[in-house]
């Protein structure tokens, strides 16, 4: 408390400094004007509208033959495409599954029509001669059928088609 | 006393000095900062839209084809549904929940008659149908009168032999009751562009093999259409009040002996009251019968006929209902005058998305072609308007050159800025009193503008708007603007910009926005322009339900922005 009496005797023994009281440029005034033009600036900077990343590019559809969608069996951090019927699905976002040493890996990079219809994932149920036609699953029954068509109503739901399979010379 | 002591007595003196050269500037300038602070605050408002849903307005497929973009559709209509076809018609006493039927002419005109159907404050309110003649002859149709004209129109026609009519007039009440009373007596109308040089309209007629023509004297070439046309059998005059007591049914010697000439008011007339005030009943009705209009391209070229189904027609304006945010649809409390052409089927299927919400519908015969909105809007104040490029530009022009003081300038900065910074329309406010006095004069009542549509014709010539320009036009008219792009075959139009986009970007053609939710867009590779994975661009293609033959090719090369709207390159 004495220091705040000391204080005021201080500043009130100061003489009054009357010519500096209508200058305007004091420190003051240049300290608060440049606040306040630094707020009027960024109150008024004009801001272009807002904008999204861009969006990944599409993927082109492709049309593959047995040998050329070998290669997408998930191996290298390659994508992961398996064929059913057909259409070749991109099954990459179940790469645990269908990947490199998932339950699945069999039909990765292959057509798995037959092995999807007969709920097998031997080696035994997919095409051995990727130069020859297609399966074209003519001796498979009913419930085999309906099965596999289970299979792609899933896989349309759930995964992209990339692309369409037809046999070596047809492309 | 320690350091530490003198160095808080330091830190005093400095401040006390500070404050101690407090004086009238000082206190000038705070008071403009907590003013301009206040002022922030007060007319702070939220954007009309989320600034993100403006930056993405389309959807691209994850597929694409070889040789072409992805495939774009509106944020409403995700990949892999079908897209919107149909008004969603039912019927009274289905369930709320059912799906309803996409509808066609005939469920337009019943719901206009019926009123609005969802509960509320207007549950069962009508629209009302206005013919402004001149400055300040505003007749009122009433809906009851015009379901008659609608029945004994058809009626009449379909009887003399009628199946295919011609429709002959300008903007007006009975130009939409034949195409109605087609839609319900099962005849197929042809819209021709009004206004058009003898020769033109006879080879109309020739290539749509029209068999009847509905049309105002003076502006029709009766004895070329007759002499060189020999398949004319019907002809019905639209005669004005003024001139209703000459005998029009005469028809001149020697010439279209076998043509069955009426007139309007003799077929309306001649009935009794009682007649023809039942539309014909849903149950048992036939399917729906085709719509051909004539698409002008550039002055001096054939007019290109193209036939939409009325699902292409009906799926049209349900896209145009969809296009509008649910609280700012069309409805009782809205006064529609479309200043542009029926026969361009954007402006007819807006026209009848009007009369499916039920708002008011204003015909002026002299809006068509005159490219002057304050001409066009006598006598009424829309608050939705329909018109063209060329009639916004000459608004845009006018105003703009009346815009010259320092005030006006800034103020118009200032509600600029509301529209691009802040995303919100500029309201009234002290402020903008006085800018109000500069505004263009469109309606009898300044402020009851709230929506304007228009649209670039694909190859017609239509002048370009800037993104610039169309906000300028919302500043002065304080409406919100749609552009459309539209073509031949899109019935209604293939894209169009958001309802709350007031974005301005350095262009000189405004981009047109995202599809709507009938339409798809996707770019087809050109010699000059392919798309890559870093842009689309193409030949504009279109698909939906409002495409005739379901896919068109444009004709014209356009680009996907990074906003995903689609403009011309």
């Amino acid at each position: 408390m004495d220091y705040v009496e000391q204080r005021m005797a201080q500043e009130a023994a100061k003489p009054a400094v009357a010519a500096d009281s209508s200058s305007l440029l004091t420190p003051l005034n240049l300290l608060i004007l440049g606040l306040f033009l630094y707020t009027a600036y960024s109150f008024f900077k004009p801001q272009p509208p807002a904008a999204l990343p861009k969006e990944e590019p599409a993927v082109v559809f492709t049309t593959f033959t047995p040998r050329t969608l070998l290669p997408y069996n998930g191996e290298n951090n390659a994508p992961v495409y398996l064929a059913v019927r057909g259409r070749v699905f991109d099954v990459t976002r179940g790469r645990n599954f269908y990947g490199p040493g998932g339950p699945y890996a069999n039909f990765a990079g292959r057509d798995a029509s037959r092995g999807l219809a007969c709920g097998s994932f031997d080696e035994d149920m997919l095409t051995k001669d990727l130069d020859g036609p297609l399966d074209t699953l003519s001796d498979l029954g009913r419930d085999e059928l309906e099965a596999l068509q289970g299979w792609e109503d899933r896989f349309s739901e759930k995964y992209l088609v990339v692309g369409k399979l037809v046999p070596v010379g047809d492309e | 006393m320690g350091a530490f002591d003198n160095v808080l007595l330091t830190v005093d003196e400095a401040i006390s000095d500070l404050f101690g050269q407090w004086n009238v500037h000082t206190t000038a300038i705070v008071g403009l900062f907590v003013g301009l602070v206040a002022y922030q605050i007060s007319t702070r408002r939220d954007p009309d839209t989320h600034p993100l849903l403006l930056a993405r307005q389309a959807q691209a497929s994850a597929v694409r084809h070889e040789g072409e973009s992805a495939v774009y559709r509106s944020q409403a209509a995700p990949h892999g549904m079908p897209l919107n076809a149909g008004l969603n018609v039912k019927d009274p006493g289905a369930s709320k929940w059912s799906r309803g039927r996409d509808g066609d002419l005939r469920d337009i005109w019943r719901q206009a008659v019926a009123g609005v159907q969802d509960d509320g404050d207007t549950k069962g309110a009508t629209g009302r149908l206005l013919t402004v003649l001149g400055t300040e002859n505003v007749t009122e149709h009433a809906l009851a009168d015009i379901t008659r004209q609608i029945n004994l129109i058809g009626q009449h026609v379909a009887n003399q032999g009628g199946n295919r009519v011609a429709i002959y007039l300008p903007n007006s009440v009975e130009l939409l009751v034949t195409l109605f009373a087609c839609a319900f007596y099962n005849m197929t109308a042809i819209i021709l562009p009004f206004d058009q040089p003898d020769d033109a309209v006879l080879s109309m007629l020739r290539r749509s093999a029209a068999d009847t023509v509905v049309t105002a004297p003076g502006s029709f070439p009766f004895d070329t259409v007759v002499k060189n046309y020999p398949s004319l059998r019907q002809l019905v005059w639209v005669v004005d009040e003024g001139s209703s007591h000459m005998d029009w049914n005469e028809v001149p010697q020697g010439t279209g002996g076998s043509v069955n000439v009426s007139t309007w008011q003799d077929i309306v007339g001649d009935y009794p009251v009682d007649a023809g005030r039942d539309l014909p009943p849903y149950e048992g009705q036939k399917d729906p019968r085709d719509i051909t209009v004539f698409w002008q391209a550039a002055p001096g070229t054939t007019e290109e006929m193209v036939r939409f189904t009325a699902a292409n027609l009906v799926s049209a304006v349900a896209a145009q209902i969809f296009a509008i945010p649910t609280a700012q649809r069309m409805g009782p409390s809205d006064l529609f005058l479309p200043a542009d052409s029926l026969a361009n089927t954007h402006t007819l299927a807006l026209t009848l998305a009007a009369l499916y919400s039920n708002a008011s519908v204003a015909f002026n015969s002299v809006a068509v072609g005159a490219n002057d909105l304050a001409v066009a809007t006598r006598g009424i104040s829309p608050t939705i308007l329909v018109a063209t490029p060329a009639a916004l530009l000459k608004t845009h022009q006018e105003t703009a050159s009346q815009l010259s003081s320092l005030i006006a300038r800034n103020l118009h900065w200032l509600q600029t800025r509301d529209l691009t910074q802040k995303g919100v329309m500029p309201v009234a406010s002290l402020l903008t009193r006085y800018y109000d006095r500069l505004r263009p004069a469109l309606g009898g009542t300044p402020g009851k503008l709230r929506l304007v549509f228009t649209a670039e014709r694909v190859g017609a010539a239509s002048p370009p708007l800037s993104s610039a320009v169309l906000s300028d036009l919302r500043v002065y008219t304080g409406a919100r603007i749609i552009y459309a792009l539209t073509a031949a075959k899109v019935a209604g139009a293939a894209a169009q910009t958001g309802f709350y986009d007031y974005r301005v970007f350095d262009d000189a053609h405004s981009h047109f926005g995202a599809p709507l939710t009938n339409t798809e867009i996707l770019l087809k590779d050109t010699a000059e322009h392919k798309t890559t994975d870093s842009l689309s661009k193409g030949e504009i293609i279109v698909r939906g339900p409002s495409v005739a033959g379901n896919e068109a090719a444009l004709g014209v090369v356009g680009v996907i922005r990074d906003d995903n709207t689609l403009a011309y390159l």
